[in-house]
């Protein structure tokens, strides 16, 4: 079953996923049109700053079991059975925030949805997309990624590519990690090295 | 409000007054830069490009997604048109603010600039002569009008070459001309610079970096360095006097006025306006001892290197500074004044007011200052800063006592104190005493702990007999360091320290404000050709540790352009292209025997900047020490 | 095997099903002195606010006793556990024999003691038959009195500002909610519930209710009348622990149960607001009467139950509140009474009006206070539950950019 995997080193930090998200769960699905809704549509993969304020998106695991459906006091949390992904219903939800006590990522937003019921606020995170993918779409966040950090595959695909690329990268590069373009490992030397110095 | 202990500054003033904005429920910098966390990864190494509308693109640089824009433009043609355009755009700041002195001069000459004059007819014929303009028997004003004309051609296309770069050294002119890097116009080397990057024009990512050079060369040797030489010719040229810096110049009995910005026009005039004894009369009656006009950022240096007028701070203090709730007025011109502080000065009683007909700001009072009603629109906007006193909420909060420092030293006036020649300080250079010196420039960064970069590498070169000038924000941070008196000789190594008492001098010069850093290029000129060598070979280097502006970025390309090694605190956006690092880290020194080197931390800084210093003095056949 | 439980609340309802869902054929008896199919109590606070309809509440579909196959034996409570004869007491005498017992009896509201108690208008707020008749009551109420002011007080004077009306809130502590925040907190909440209408009255008791028929004044011990025309009593609840064979189980506070959720005695199980165990902040044993921890000691008892051993590694105390503009988490130990070993970090405060404060004790969370932009607070708790090592300075842990990318 392929499901969104996140490959964290690569994020850069741009939050182009989290304008498709929102763009995706708006009701005009255009980026411009997006914009000018009311209640404004809102991401549910959220792309924070991680230690050395690179880029690191967080978005729902869809846990089994998951501990948000456990907590979730007015039984609005399920598991799509054939996908495994967690839904929150949003007509049953009374928005009292025990799933965000629950998410150990801090994955779930409280907010009035252009998708949910009008002039009401309720949890909201990662649907996988649900709605795209039965279109035969993959989810918004893989589509627009351009670094590779979100991918749509099975995970052991994901595991098997990981493994060849860390073999490739320790039979041709020598010793050490899998290769990180010069670049990338550059920028990041001297953004750990600011953190570093401003902690002196 | 319990904000855990943070330091964000090593300066005694940054860290008190940012808990005190925090107090107040001031949003700082500090937290505008923490909520753009994590920065996009794509433009912070310069791989999107925003310059048609086929795109916007942006190329993966983890290269398996797109590496290429619509265009076709790669990684590399993408990296060095945006560094480019940050050039152009750095040049062109610079140059404008040239250019609006060049018309200052124009009105002196006409006799519509009301209040202006000419303050050094001296250097207005060293100059004039420069120009090729006979100042025998020819009136000031004649003179300044031929000047200011010949001047403005220099913004313009007419001639080959301009006109300053004459002053450079035979030989360096010689590189220039070699790879075609001699700028032909002001203006001129702008407008290529966006034409080339333009889509479809120049896609060789080596020639349009060989432009960016020969664009920042025309503000270096252009308009910088006329906006600094009609400062002088207009406001005098300055020499060393005492003045003091921090936040404690501020003053709780007395009417405080803070000019923020970079150009001398507006804030010269309202320094004068606070003489008046009307005014001065009026802020008695209101129950002020006095009017206490201090500056803030280069408008600032600019009053402080001709008047000794007191700094408050740099780049990062300009909204603490407002937190002290003693600021009756600031009165704004030009470049770094960051748009939030009319909402900072909006939580105490401070009237903000923006002066330039091409800067406005939210939340300030627009009062258009012109050469023609300068004098005027000074006097009144004094008054009222006068009349605000009385306004004040509560008691103001001024943290320090303020520190002392000496400003002022102009090419001019270091090569008076050697008594003419840079003889005195060859000989230093020659004998070890000094082993070379390195200009310290540039701006504040949140991304570096404020001032740590400027204080600690400077502390570290004048340890090692390095002397430092400075310019801008780190001369502010320096100076508040307690770097900038005589007596700071002792915290120098013993050759440097030998040499300033010798000389009465601190073992850091202030050389100025931003467009200032001209001076160097002549001082480094003038030690070049006293010795008969290129820049390049002379043991010196440059730094710019807490940068962050476009303008920074051009001053650093015409330094290495010029010949000057310099170090850069923060990474400019160039990582998409190890290409464009390259060469601009190693490639450049075989075309213009210097480099760029990037090192956040200051401490491994003076360690590269002393090897390059090192270096230089060994290929000179002099001594050299082993740095550790 | 045949499986007993005391109790049809959420702890009751997990254990159940966990039963069920390893063993299709046990028997499973369910005793409840509530006849309403299994709902969420802490809706109970949503039904007194008006933001949910009481009809809302079941959270089990209206066949959950038979599609579970249990059979329920509601509307009387057990009296007594015969421990020889294996089996439980019932109030009219008739008993219940078992293999495997839970007490999951869940606790009562703590009474108070004083005069005029049968009064018309004086309401406990534990169950849903509460929360019904309290809605019933409301029509020309304007001026309420609430006791209490744990949770189940602050919820009760909340719920009845947000219908309205004007409430005094009588307690014996400095603050609302001084269990489960600090002095700062409690100020931010107190103020916000004071710009909707709510009046606090520190240090005050009741020594009686007067009215003809309905409540129509409180009368204090500093021997004042507050006149009202509806009261709730919120003091808190305490674990119904009276039918509980105190020789032969040991009982503290609550039950006392270890890690498998066992009582002291063979085959007896406790779980829920009645169950004493180990609590994972305060490193002792604590009653936390929760919701959430119901339903997990619920399900992890009823595994047990059924043979397969699972342990849960302890309790912890959690709530999460909406007053008006303000989100309120807390978690764990977030208020220690002595402070000293402990490294208290903080941000925010009232004039930001977010505020946020760890509580940590040798380089690990053990509890939390968050006001506002609350929704990174389940990271915490499983920082507390893990009892990790923090890797990541507290001062960024209060900062308002933390995320879950900062520890890994």
């Amino acid at each position: 079953m392929n499901q969104v995997v996140v490959h964290p080193e690569r994020c850069v930090g741009c939050m182009q996923c989290m304008l498709a998200c929102a763009t995706a769960h708006s009701q005009s699905g255009t980026l411009f049109g997006a914009t000018l809704e009311q209640p404004l549509p809102k991401s549910r993969i959220h792309v924070g700053a991680g230690r050395f304020n690179e880029g690191f998106p967080n978005r729902c695991r869809h846990c089994d079991p998951a501990p948000c459906q456990a907590a979730c006091l007015a039984g609005a949390i399920n598991r799509v059975a054939n996908t495994g992904t967690v839904m929150i219903n949003p007509d049953r939800c009374i928005n009292c925030a025990s799933c965000a006590m629950a998410c150990p990522y801090g994955v779930i937003r409280f907010h009035e949805d252009p998708l949910g019921p009008p002039n009401r606020q309720i949890a909201v995170k990662c649907d996988n997309c649900s709605s795209r993918v039965v279109r035969g779409l993959i989810p918004a966040c893989v589509e627009v990624c351009k670094t590779g950090t979100l991918t749509w595959e099975t995970v052991d695909d994901a595991m098997r590519r990981k493994n060849r690329e860390v073999s490739r990268a320790m039979s041709s590069g020598g010793p050490g990690q899998p290769a990180v373009p010069d670049g990338v490992a550059l920028l990041k030397t001297i953004k750990q090295a600011e953190l570093e110095i401003g902690e002196r | 409000m319990f904000d855990p202990k943070i330091s964000l500054s090593v300066t005694t003033d940054g860290d008190p007054l940012y808990a005190k904005a925090r107090k107040d429920g001031i949003e700082t910098v500090w937290e505008r830069h923490e909520a753009q966390q994590p920065q996009c990864g794509f433009c912070d190494m310069g791989l999107s490009c925003r310059i048609c509308v086929m795109g916007p693109c942006r190329v993966d640089p983890f290269g398996e997604g797109p590496q290429t824009g619509v265009c076709g433009a790669d990684a590399d043609i993408i990296v060095a048109r945006n560094l480019c355009r940050m050039i152009a755009a750095g040049a062109a700041s610079h140059s404008d603010h040239g250019r609006d002195l060049v018309e200052v001069l124009a009105g002196v000459a006409e006799g519509s600039a009301i209040g202006y004059k000419i303050r050094d007819e001296a250097k207005l014929k060293r100059v004039a002569a420069e120009y090729g303009i006979t100042t025998d028997g020819k009136e000031v004003l004649t003179i300044a009008g031929e000047l200011a004309d010949a001047m403005m051609e220099d913004y313009g296309m007419r001639r080959k070459a301009i006109q300053l770069v004459d002053r450079a050294p035979q030989k360096r002119r010689a590189v220039w001309e070699k790879f075609n890097l001699t700028p032909r116009g002001i203006d001129r080397e702008t407008s290529e610079m966006m034409h080339r990057t333009h889509m479809g024009v120049d896609n060789n990512w080596v020639t349009l970096l060989l432009q960016g050079m020969r664009n920042a060369l025309s503000d270096g040797w252009g308009g910088s360095m006329i906006a600094t030489e009609v400062s002088d010719i207009l406001f005098g040229v300055p020499a060393p006097r005492p003045t003091t810096v921090n936040a404690g110049v501020l003053k709780a009995d007395q009417v405080n006025i803070v000019v923020h910005g970079h150009n001398p026009v507006v804030s010269e005039m309202v320094s004068l306006a606070c003489q008046s004894k009307k005014l001065l009369d009026l802020a008695a009656k209101k129950g002020a001892k006095g009017i206490n006009l201090v500056g803030v950022c280069c408008t600032g240096n600019e009053l402080l290197m001709r008047r000794g007028i007191a700094m408050a701070g740099n780049h990062l203090m300009t909204e603490l500074i407002l937190s002290t709730g003693a600021v009756d007025m600031m009165i704004v011109d030009y470049q770094c004044i960051m748009p939030s502080i009319g909402k900072v000065a909006s939580c105490y009683h401070t009237k903000m007011i923006s002066t330039s007909d091409k800067a406005q700001f939210p939340q300030m009072e627009h009062i258009e200052f012109h050469p023609g009603n300068a004098e005027k629109k000074a006097a009144e906007v004094v008054r009222t800063a006068v009349e605000n006193f009385t306004n004040r909420k509560g008691t103001p909060f001024i943290p320090v006592e303020p520190q002392a420092a000496v400003g002022g030293f102009s090419v001019e006036t270091i090569l008076g104190a050697l008594g003419g020649t840079p003889e005195p300080l060859i000989d230093a250079i020659k004998a070890g005493k000094i082993r070379g010196a390195v200009g310290i420039v540039g701006c504040n960064n949140p991304k570096i702990k404020h001032d740590y970069g400027h204080v600690t590498l400077t502390r570290r070169l004048i340890e090692n007999d390095i002397l430092v000038v400075d310019t801008g924000c780190v001369s502010v941070a320096t100076a508040k360091a307690g770097f900038k008196l005589p007596e700071a000789a002792a915290m120098a190594g013993p050759g440097l320290q030998e040499i300033c008492k010798a000389l009465g001098i601190p073992p850091v010069l202030h050389m100025g404000s931003c467009v200032d850093n001209v001076r160097i290029l002549v001082l480094v000129s003038a030690l070049a050709d006293a010795l008969g060598v290129d820049i390049s070979d002379l043991p010196v280097a440059g730094s710019a540790p807490e940068w962050y502006s476009e303008k920074a970025v051009t001053i650093g390309t015409y330094f290495v352009a010029s010949g000057v090694t310099t170090h850069l605190g923060p990474m400019p956006p160039i990582t998409g292209s190890m290409n464009v690092v390259k060469l601009l880290t190693e490639g450049l020194g075989d075309v213009v025997g210097a480099t760029f080197a990037v090192e956040p931390d200051p401490e491994k800084a003076a360690i590269f900047l002393r090897q390059t210093i090192e270096d230089k003095r060994k290929a000179l056949g002099l001594d050299s020490r082993n740095v550790a | 095997m045949k499986h007993v439980i005391i109790g049809n609340g959420i702890a009751g309802v997990s254990a159940a099903e966990a039963i069920r869902e390893l063993d299709a054929k046990a028997a499973i008896t369910m005793i409840g002195d509530e006849t309403f199919p299994p709902y969420s109590r802490p809706m109970i606070s949503s039904v007194l606010e008006g933001s949910q309809p009481h009809s809302k509440l079941p959270i089990r579909p209206k066949g959950f006793y038979n599609d579970l196959s249990i059979e329920p034996c509601l509307g009387q409570r057990a009296t007594a556990i015969d421990i020889l004869g294996h089996r439980v007491v019932l109030a009219d005498g008739s008993t219940v024999g078992y293999d495997r017992l839970l007490i999951a009896a869940g606790a009562d509201p703590r009474p108070v003691n004083a005069t005029g108690l049968e009064l018309q208008n004086i309401f406990y707020m534990r169950t849903e038959a509460h929360s019904a008749a309290q809605v019933a009551a409301l029509p020309g109420a304007t001026k309420a009195v609430v006791l209490g002011g744990g949770l189940v007080g602050f919820k009760a004077a909340y719920g009845l500002l947000r219908r309205g009306l004007q409430v005094t809130m009588l307690i014996t502590s400095g603050y609302p909610l001084s269990m489960q925040v600090d002095p700062v907190a409690g100020q931010m909440i107190m103020d916000e519930m004071s710009r909707y209408g709510l009046t606090v009255e520190v240090g005050v008791s009741v020594t009686g209710f007067t009215g003809s028929g309905k409540v129509a004044a409180v009368e204090t011990d500093d021997g004042r009348s507050l006149p009202c025309d509806l009261v709730i009593i919120g003091k808190g609840v305490l674990p119904c622990r009276d039918f509980i064979p105190r020789g032969q189980i040991a009982v503290d506070l609550g039950v006392v149960v270890n890690e498998f959720m066992q009582t002291s005695a063979a085959n007896i199980y406790a779980a829920g607001d009645v169950a004493e165990l180990i609590d994972l902040a305060r490193g002792r044993r604590w009653v936390n009467a929760l919701w959430p921890e119901a339903a997990s000691q619920g399900r992890v008892a009823g595994y047990n139950m059924a043979g397969r051993q699972v342990a849960y590694p302890g309790s912890l105390s959690r709530n999460v509140m909406r007053v008006f503009e303000l989100d309120v988490l807390t978690l764990g130990d977030a208020n220690p009474g002595d402070t000293s070993g402990y490294e208290i970090v903080q941000s925010g405060g009232p004039t930001s009006n977010i505020y946020r404060r760890l509580v940590i004790k040798e380089n690990r969370l053990i509890g939390a206070v968050f006001i506002n932009e609350i929704e990174q607070g389940g990271i915490l708790r499983a920082l507390i539950e893990n009892q990790v090592p923090l890797r990541l300075p507290a001062t960024k842990m209060v900062r308002r950019g933390f995320n879950f990318g900062q520890l890994v």
